[in-house]
C-alpha cells in the first residue's frame, strides 16, 4: 500500500541521489518516494522548486498544517486523472435541487448512522442514543432544503458531542464544541482529528476524476475544497472519533500531551506523534469488503466513497452512502 | 509484499545499485534493504537494476514474502526504526 508520511520535526526536504531526503540538522533520512502517496508536513519545513518538481512526478500530494495543527492548504501536482465529462456531471447534480439534497441527504444519514453505531456499544450512552434517534426520526421527513438539512445534523452532532462526557476519562469533560481555537483538550483532539481527515479526503479525490470544489452538503462557495468536507462527514465519526475514545479510554493521551493557554488548548509534538500513529493504524486496518470479496482498508473505503459518486453522477448506479456493518 | 534485497556488486557500479534500491525500500545495513512493495513497483526495480549491472559479475537477491508477518524478523542489538511513517 502507499503509505502516508508525517513530519511533525523541523528539518528540510531535499531531492538527493534521485530520492527523496529529509535533514534533520546532521541527521538525514532516506524516503522511499515511490512507496509514497502523501506527505503531511506539522513541522517547520523548508523545501525547493527542485524537491517539489520531484515529488509532482510522482504525483505526492504534499499537506501544509500550521503550528497549532490546522489545515493550511495543500500542493497537488498536476492532476492526471482528468475528465470533463465527469465533472460535468458532478456540476449537474449540484445544479438540480432534488439531486443536490438527495446527494446530501446521504451524506448525513452516514454521518448520523455512524455517530449511532459509536454510541451503541457504550451503555452509559443509551439515553443520548434515545435523543439522537428520535430527533433523527423526526427530523429526516420534513427536509425541504439544504439548510434545514444542516440544522438536523447541528442538532444531532450537539447531542452526540455531549454524550462524550459519559464514558470519557473525567479529565477530557466537554462543555460543547469550539473551534477556532479550541479551549479543551477534547475539543482540540477533534479539531486536529477533522482536519487530518479532511486532508486524507483530499489526497482520495484528488486521485480520481472529481472536482473537489464542487460539493452537495456545503456550499461550493466556500472558498475551500468542500466536496471533500462532504465526504468526511461519513468518515468523522468513523475513524477520527473511535482513535480519540480509544487513546483517552486507554489513558494513552493525558493532559501533559496538551499546551494550554488562556483561551487556547492544543496538543503538543509528542501528542500529535501519538494521535498520528493510532490515527495511521486506523486508516491501514482492513475489513472484507462483501461485494468486491477483497479486504479494504479505512483509507480504501474512503476512495471507493468516490468512486460510487462517479458512477452515480455518470448515472450508472444511484450511490449509497457507507454504512460500516462491521 | 514484504521484500528483502541483499546485493553484491562490483565497486564501479555499487552506488548506482544502491540509488535505485533507495527509491524503492528503506535502507535497514550496508548492502541490505526491506520493505513493502507493490507486484508493478517490485518489477520497475527490477529493469531498473537489469539496466545498471553486469550480469557474470554482480548478484541481487530478492526474498519476496507475500505479507510482512510471514518474515517473523528478530533483532539482536540496535534496531534501526527507518520505516517508521512518523518523522
Amino acid at each position: 500500500m502507499q503509505k502516508s508520511l508525517y513530519i511533525t520535526s523541523n528539518g528540510r526536504l531535499r531531492r538527493h541521489e534521485n530520492t527523496l531526503y529529509f535533514e534533520m540538522g546532521d541527521e538525514k533520512k532516506a524516503i522511499d518516494i515511490e512507496n509514497v502517496e502523501q506527505i503531511h508536513i506539522f513541522g517547520e519545513v523548508d523545501l525547493n522548486t527542485k524537491a517539489l518538481n520531484y515529488i509532482s512526478q510522482y504525483g505526492i500530494v504534499l499537506h501544509f498544517y500550521n503550528y497549532y495543527g490546522f489545515y493550511t492548504g495543500s500542493f497537488l501536482p498536476r492532476k492526471k486523472n482528468v475528465s470533463g465529462d465527469v465533472v460535468v456531471r458532478q456540476a449537474l447534480h449540484y445544479l438540480d435541487r432534488e439531486k443536490r439534497i438527495f446527494l446530501a441527504y446521504c451524506f448525513v444519514e452516514s454521518a448520523v448512522y455512524h455517530m449511532m453505531r459509536n454510541l451503541r456499544e457504550r451503555k452509559e450512552a443509551e439515553d443520548f442514543l434515545v435523543a439522537i434517534e428520535n430527533e433523527w426520526e423526526r427530523g429526516r421527513f420534513n427536509i425541504s432544503n439544504i439548510t434545514e438539512l444542516m440544522g438536523l445534523e447541528g442538532r444531532i452532532r450537539n447531542i452526540y458531542y455531549q454524550s462524550f462526557n459519559q464514558f470519557l476519562p473525567e479529565d477530557f469533560s466537554m462543555e460543547k464544541r469550539e473551534k477556532r481555537p479550541p479551549t479543551n483538550p477534547i475539543n482540540a483532539l477533534i479539531s486536529f482529528g477533522n482536519s487530518l481527515i479532511y486532508s486524507h479526503t483530499l489526497s482520495q479525490i484528488y486521485q480520481t476524476q472529481l472536482d473537489p470544489s464542487i460539493s452537495f452538503l456545503h456550499e461550493p462557495s466556500e472558498k475551500r475544497f468542500s466536496l471533500s468536507l462532504d465526504i468526511s462527514e461519513i468518515f468523522k465519526p468513523l475513524i477520527v472519533d473511535t482513535v480519540i475514545f480509544k487513546l483517552l479510554n486507554n489513558h494513552q493521551l493525558k493532559l501533559e500531551h496538551f499546551d494550554e493557554d488562556l483561551n487556547y488548548c492544543y496538543l503538543n509534538q509528542e501528542g500529535k506523534k501519538i494521535f498520528l500513529k493510532e490515527f495511521q493504524n486506523k486508516l491501514e486496518t482492513t475489513v472484507r469488503h462483501r461485494q468486491l470479496n477483497r479486504n479494504v482498508s479505512y483509507k480504501g473505503f474512503i476512495r471507493l466513497e468516490c468512486y460510487k459518486l462517479i458512477k452515480h453522477f455518470i448515472g450508472d448506479q444511484v450511490y449509497s452512502p457507507l454504512k460500516a456493518w462491521w | 509484499m514484504f521484500v528483502i534485497v541483499t546485493y553484491d556488486i562490483n565497486e564501479k557500479r555499487v552506488n548506482k545499485v544502491r540509488k535505485i534500491l533507495k527509491k524503492y525500500f528503506t535502507w535497514v545495513q550496508n548492502s541490505v534493504f526491506e520493505g513493502e512493495i507493490t507486484l508493478g513497483k517490485l518489477e520497475k526495480c527490477k529493469r531498473e537494476l537489469l539496466s545498471v549491472i553486469e550480469k557474470d559479475e554482480d548478484s541481487v537477491y530478492f526474498y519476496e514474502m507475500e505479507y510482512k508477518l510471514v518474515c517473523n524478523k528478530k533483532i539482536l542489538g540496535q534496531e534501526k526504526n527507518y520505516d517508521s511513517v512518523i518523522i
